[in-house]
C-alpha cells in the first residue's frame, strides 16, 4: 500500500512540476501580456520561405537551399539584408539575426524589453473571415489587438466596441512613432477621409474616422488572375472586351471562380450590373469612367460615385443584381476561397477572381514551374486584371477593442511599422504594406523585387526589352503630391501592366477607379443575406415542396399506423356486430 | 487514509457533466436564439419565415435526398460486402475487411481533397468532360466513398453474430436458399441494417466539407446553410439547426434508433 501511494505521489509530482514551472514563468508579476487577433498566415512566422532565410541562404531552382559536401546549408550575402540590415537588427533587438529566419512576433518581444524594460509575452490567435472575429468579439472574448478588413473596422467603431488611438501615437516627433513616420502619405489620408465612404456618427453625435480607431496593415485590390494562354491567347482581349461581364460570358463557362462569401460576389454581381447599364438613378459605370476621363468628373466626384453603386443594398438594386447573380453562378466552375489558386495553377480553370495578395501568390507559383531550360508550361506564366469599369480597394488596419492594453498594443504596430519589418511581413504574405518609409525604404523593396536592369544583365548585342518607368509617386508622397520629383521605378513591361509589380503596387489609375466596401447595417444584412440563400442553394417550385411535403407526412403516418396502430384502439378497426373490442396485451411480454 | 470507493452511480458523474454542459447546454442556448429576434425579443419571426421561404425548404428537401440516395447507394454496396464476408470462411477475410475499413484511418480531409484530385484529372480525359460540371454526382460519390465503411462494420457484426445453425433449421424444413435469405439473414440483420443507416444518412446531411469542395461549393446542403447563417444572422441560423435537430429526431424516432434504451439499465440521475 505504502509502496503504490509514494509512487503514484511521484508520478503526480512529475506530471504537474513541469507545468508548475510554466504557470510560474509566464505569471511573473511584471510580464506584460498582449493579446492579438490576425488573419491566417498574416505575419512572418520565420523559418523557411522567410524573407530573412531566402535572402541569407543560396537556393535552388525550386527555393530549396543548397547544401555544401559536408550537409550544411550555404550562406551567402544579400543586397538588401545588407550589413546596415544586420546592424539594424543587432541594435534594435539586442542579439544577432539569426540566417535561419526569426519570428517576427519572437522579435517584437526582445525590442519591447530592450525599449521599455519590461519583459512581454504575445498571445497570438488567429481568424478565417471578418464575420468569424466579430462574433469572437461580441461573444466576449478580449483582445488588445484585431486585424479587421475596412468596412468591418467601421462596423466595431460604430457599435462603440474600439479604443481611440492616443493623440501621441500621431505625434511625428517622437522617436518610438514608428508609425506615423513611416506609413504611406496616401494610406494616411485615405485613413482621414474614410477611403470616401459616408461619415458616420457614433451615439455620442460624434463624427467616425478610421484613423481615430484604426492603424493602417496591408492592403490591396481585387481583380482576375487569368491564364493568357488560355483561348489559344485570345483570353487577354475577351477580358478587356467584357470586364465585368466576363463573369456572365458563356466562352469562358466552367472556367471561371467566383468567391464563396457575399460580400465579394455581391460586390462583382453590382460590376456586372451596373458595368453598361445605368438603374435606379445611378449612371453606369462605364459612364463614370468616360466622365472621368474626358474631364468632366473630378477624381473625388468619380470615385464617389462608384462606391456608391459598389455599395447599393435597396431592394431595387438587390432585384437588379439578383438575375445576374444567377448567371454567374451559372457559368462559374465553383465558388472558392482559397482552391482558386491551385486551380489557376493546374490549368483548370482560366480566370480566378481573386485578392492582390493571392495574385501575386498565385502568379509566383505558377512562375516556379518554368523548367530550367526556360521552357514555360501552358499555365507557367499568369497574369493579374483590375476591372477598368471599377474595382474593390481594401485595408487591413490594427484596431484596439475596449479594454485593451492601449501602450503595448500601440508599441505592436509601431514595432510592425519599422520599414525593416514591414519588408518581412509584405515578403512572407504577398500583400502590400502600408508603410513606405521615412526615407522611402519601400521602394529599395520595390526596387530589390521588380527593379530592371537589362544594361547590367545582358551582354551587349544580347536583345532585351526595354525597361518602362512605372510611377509609384503617389504612393510615397499621396494623390495630389504637386510639385515633387517624381518615384520611378524601371520595371519590365508584362510587370508594370500586368504581373506581380502590377498586383502588388498598383498604380494610381487603377485606385482611382476602385471602390471601399462599406458595411451593411442590419436590415441590408438581412436582404442580402436572404439574397445569398437563394443563389447558393437550388429553390424548387411551391407546388413541388407541398407534394414533396405531403409524401413526406403520408409515409411517416403509414409508418406510425404499422409501428404503433395495434397498440392504439383508435386505430384499430371497428370490431363486428356482438364481438367486445379487448385491450391489447404486450406483445414484448412472455 | 481510506481509498475512496466509487459507486455506479458517481462513476456517471463526469460524464453528466459533460452532457449537460456540451449537450443540453448549448441546445437550450440554439433554442433560445431561435425564438428571439435580433433585439433579443422573444419571437416566432424567423420560425415563419423558414415555413414561408421557398429557399429554404428547398434546401431541406436537396439535403434530404442526396442524404437517401447516399444511403440507399451504401447500402446496397455494403449489404452484399459484409454478406459474403460473415458467411465465407476465407482465410484472410479480415484482409478485405481491412480494405474497406482502412481509408477510416486516414484524415478525412485529406481523403476528399484527393478525390477532387482524381475527379480533375478524369475530367481532363476525352469524353469525361462532363465530370466537370457534375457537381451532385460528385457530392453523392463523395459521401458514399466517405461513409461506406459506416455501413459496412455494423451489418458485418450482427451477421457475425447469427447462429449458423439457424440457416441449417432453415434449410432443414425446407427453405430455398433465397428464402432463408429473406426470412433469417435479413430480418436478424436488421439491427445492424438500422444502425448503419442512421450512421450514414445523418451525416450526409450536414457534411459540408464533401459538398464544398466535390460540389464546388456549388451543391447547397443544410449543413452549409446553417454555417452559412452563422456569419451573420445567428436567430436564423439556429433556427435551421432546430428544424435539422427535429428532422433528425424524427427520422430516428421512425427508424426505431431509440427502442434498444428499453433495456438500458443504469443510473439515473
Amino acid at each position: 500500500m505504502n509502496v503504490k501511494k509514494t509512487a503514484s505521489i511521484a508520478l503526480a509530482a512529475a506530471f504537474l512540476l513541469p507545468s508548475l514551472a510554466a504557470l510560474g514563468g509566464c505569471n511573473s508579476a511584471d510580464t506584460i501580456v498582449l493579446r492579438v487577433y490576425n488573419w491566417e498566415e498574416y505575419i512572418d512566422e520565420g523559418g523557411k520561405g522567410t524573407f530573412i532565410y531566402d535572402e541569407l541562404h543560396e537556393l535552388d531552382d525550386e527555393g530549396e537551399p543548397v547544401k555544401d559536401e559536408n550537409g550544411d546549408h550555404v550562406h551567402i550575402q544579400s543586397d538588401i539584408v545588407d550589413e546596415d540590415y544586420l546592424a539594424w537588427y543587432e541594435e534594435t533587438m539586442g542579439q544577432k539575426l539569426s540566417e535561419e529566419g526569426p519570428r517576427l512576433l519572437d522579435d517584437f518581444c526582445l525590442w519591447y524589453e530592450k525599449t521599455y524594460g519590461q519583459p512581454i509575452r504575445v498571445e497570438y490567435s488567429t481568424f478565417g473571415t471578418n464575420e468569424d472575429m466579430y462574433n469572437e468579439i461580441i461573444l466576449g472574448n478580449e483582445y488588445d489587438l484585431l486585424c479587421p478588413s475596412d468596412y468591418m473596422i467601421m462596423k466595431l467603431a460604430a457599435e462603440g466596441r474600439l479604443e481611440k488611438y492616443d493623440k501621441s501615437f500621431f505625434n511625428a516627433s517622437l522617436p518610438e512613432n514608428y508609425y506615423v513616420r513611416n506609413v504611406s502619405p496616401f494610406i494616411a489620408k485615405k485613413f482621414e477621409n474614410n477611403a470616401g465612404l459616408a461619415i458616420r456618427k457614433d451615439d455620442a453625435g460624434e463624427e467616425i474616422y478610421w484613423k481615430d480607431y484604426a492603424a493602417g496593415y496591408m492592403w490591396g485590390t481585387t481583380g482576375f488572375v487569368y491564364n493568357p494562354a488560355a483561348m489559344d491567347g485570345n483570353l487577354e482581349a475577351l477580358l478587356e472586351e467584357c470586364d465585368w461581364e466576363i463573369f456572365t460570358n458563356e466562352e469562358v463557362s466552367g472556367r471561371i471562380t467566383a468567391k464563396d462569401n457575399v460580400r465579394d460576389t455581391y460586390f462583382a454581381a453590382l460590376g456586372v450590373t451596373y458595368q453598361e447599364e445605368a438603374h435606379n438613378q445611378a449612371q453606369s459605370l462605364a459612364a463614370f469612367k468616360a466622365q472621368y476621363d474626358a474631364g468632366e468628373l473630378s477624381l473625388s466626384e468619380y470615385n464617389e460615385g462608384i462606391t456608391r453603386i459598389f455599395n447599393a443594398t435597396d431592394d431595387e438594386t438587390i432585384s437588379l443584381v439578383e438575375p445576374h447573380l444567377m448567371d454567374i453562378k451559372k457559368n462559374i466552375f465553383s465558388f472558392e476561397t482559397d482552391t482558386g489558386k491551385a486551380d489557376m495553377v493546374a490549368g483548370k480553370i482560366w480566370l480566378n477572381y481573386a485578392w492582390s495578395g493571392d495574385a501575386v501568390y498565385a502568379i509566383d507559383l505558377a512562375e516556379s514551374g518554368v523548367d530550367e531550360d526556360g521552357e514555360a508550361s501552358e499555365t507557367a506564366l499568369l497574369n493579374y486584371y483590375v476591372p477598368k469599369t471599377g474595382s474593390n480597394l481594401f485595408f487591413d488596419g490594427w484596431v484596439m477593442p475596449k479594454g485593451a492594453n492601449k501602450q503595448a498594443a500601440q508599441a505592436f504596430v509601431n514595432f510592425l511599422s519599422m520599414p525593416q519589418n514591414a519588408m518581412r511581413n509584405s515578403y512572407y504574405i504577398g500583400y502590400t504594406s502600408v508603410i513606405a518609409g521615412e526615407e522611402q525604404e519601400m521602394l529599395d523593396y520595390a526596387d530589390y523585387l521588380y527593379g530592371y536592369y537589362p544594361e547590367e544583365e545582358y551582354e551587349e548585342g544580347e536583345e532585351y526589352e526595354e525597361p518602362v518607368e512605372y510611377d509609384l509617386t503617389y504612393f510615397f508622397y499621396g494623390e495630389n503630391y504637386g510639385d515633387v520629383s517624381p518615384i520611378l521605378l524601371p520595371a519590365e513591361p508584362e510587370q508594370a501592366t500586368s504581373r506581380q509589380l502590377y498586383a502588388q503596387f498598383p498604380p494610381e489609375e487603377v485606385i482611382a477607379r476602385c471602390a471601399v466596401m462599406d458595411y451593411y447595417d442590419k436590415e441590408a444584412s438581412e436582404r442580402i443575406n436572404e439574397l445569398w440563400s437563394r443563389v447558393k442553394s437550388e429553390t424548387l417550385d411551391t407546388w413541388a415542396i407541398i407534394v414533396i411535403i405531403v409524401t413526406v407526412l403520408v409515409i411517416a403516418a403509414f409508418i406510425v399506423y404499422v409501428k404503433f396502430g395495434a397498440k392504439i384502439d383508435f386505430l384499430r378497426p371497428k370490431p363486428k356486430k356482438g364481438y367486445k373490442l379487448v385491450k391489447q396485451e404486450d406483445p414484448n411480454r412472455i | 487514509m481510506k481509498i475512496p470507493r466509487f459507486s455506479r452511480k458517481t462513476l456517471c458523474i463526469p460524464y453528466a457533466v459533460f452532457l449537460v454542459f456540451f449537450v443540453i447546454v448549448p441546445m437550450l442556448v440554439i433554442f433560445f436564439y431561435a425564438f428571439t429576434d435580433s433585439n433579443m425579443h422573444i419571437s416566432f419571426s424567423n420560425f415563419i419565415k423558414f415555413f414561408s421561404d421557398p429557399t429554404k425548404l428547398s434546401t431541406i428537401v436537396y439535403s434530404l435526398v442526396i442524404a437517401l440516395i447516399t444511403t440507399v447507394i451504401c447500402l446496397a454496396i455494403a449489404y452484399p460486402v459484409a454478406y459474403i464476408l460473415a458467411r465465407s470462411s476465407m482465410k484472410r477475410k479480415f484482409v478485405i475487411l481491412m480494405l474497406f475499413v482502412l481509408p477510416m484511418w486516414i484524415n478525412f480531409v485529406l481523403r476528399v481533397n484527393a478525390l477532387r484530385e482524381l475527379f480533375n484529372l478524369l475530367a481532363s480525359l476525352d469524353g469525361m468532360e462532363w465530370l466537370s460540371g457534375s457537381n451532385y454526382f460528385k457530392t453523392v460519390f463523395g459521401m458514399v466513398y466517405d461513409f461506406l465503411p459506416f455501413m459496412i462494420l455494423p451489418i458485418y457484426t450482427t451477421m457475425l453474430k447469427i447462429d449458423p445453425s439457424l440457416y441449417e433449421a432453415s434449410a432443414d424444413l425446407g427453405a430455398s436458399g433465397f428464402t432463408t435469405f429473406t426470412r433469417v439473414t435479413v430480418p436478424l440483420s436488421m439491427p445492424g441494417i438500422m444502425s448503419g443507416v442512421t450512421m450514414v444518412f445523418l451525416p450526409s446531411m450536414t457534411n459540408y466539407v464533401v459538398s464544398d469542395m466535390l460540389g464546388n461549393a456549388k451543391v447547397t446542403i443544410i449543413g452549409k446553410f446553417i454555417s452559412d447563417y452563422f456569419g451573420n444572422d445567428w436567430h436564423m441560423g439556429s433556427m435551421i439547426a432546430l428544424v435539422l435537430l427535429i428532422v433528425v429526431f424524427v427520422s430516428t424516432w421512425l427508424t426505431g434508433g431509440f427502442k434498444s434504451e428499453e433495456n438500458v439499465r443504469g443510473a439515473n440521475l
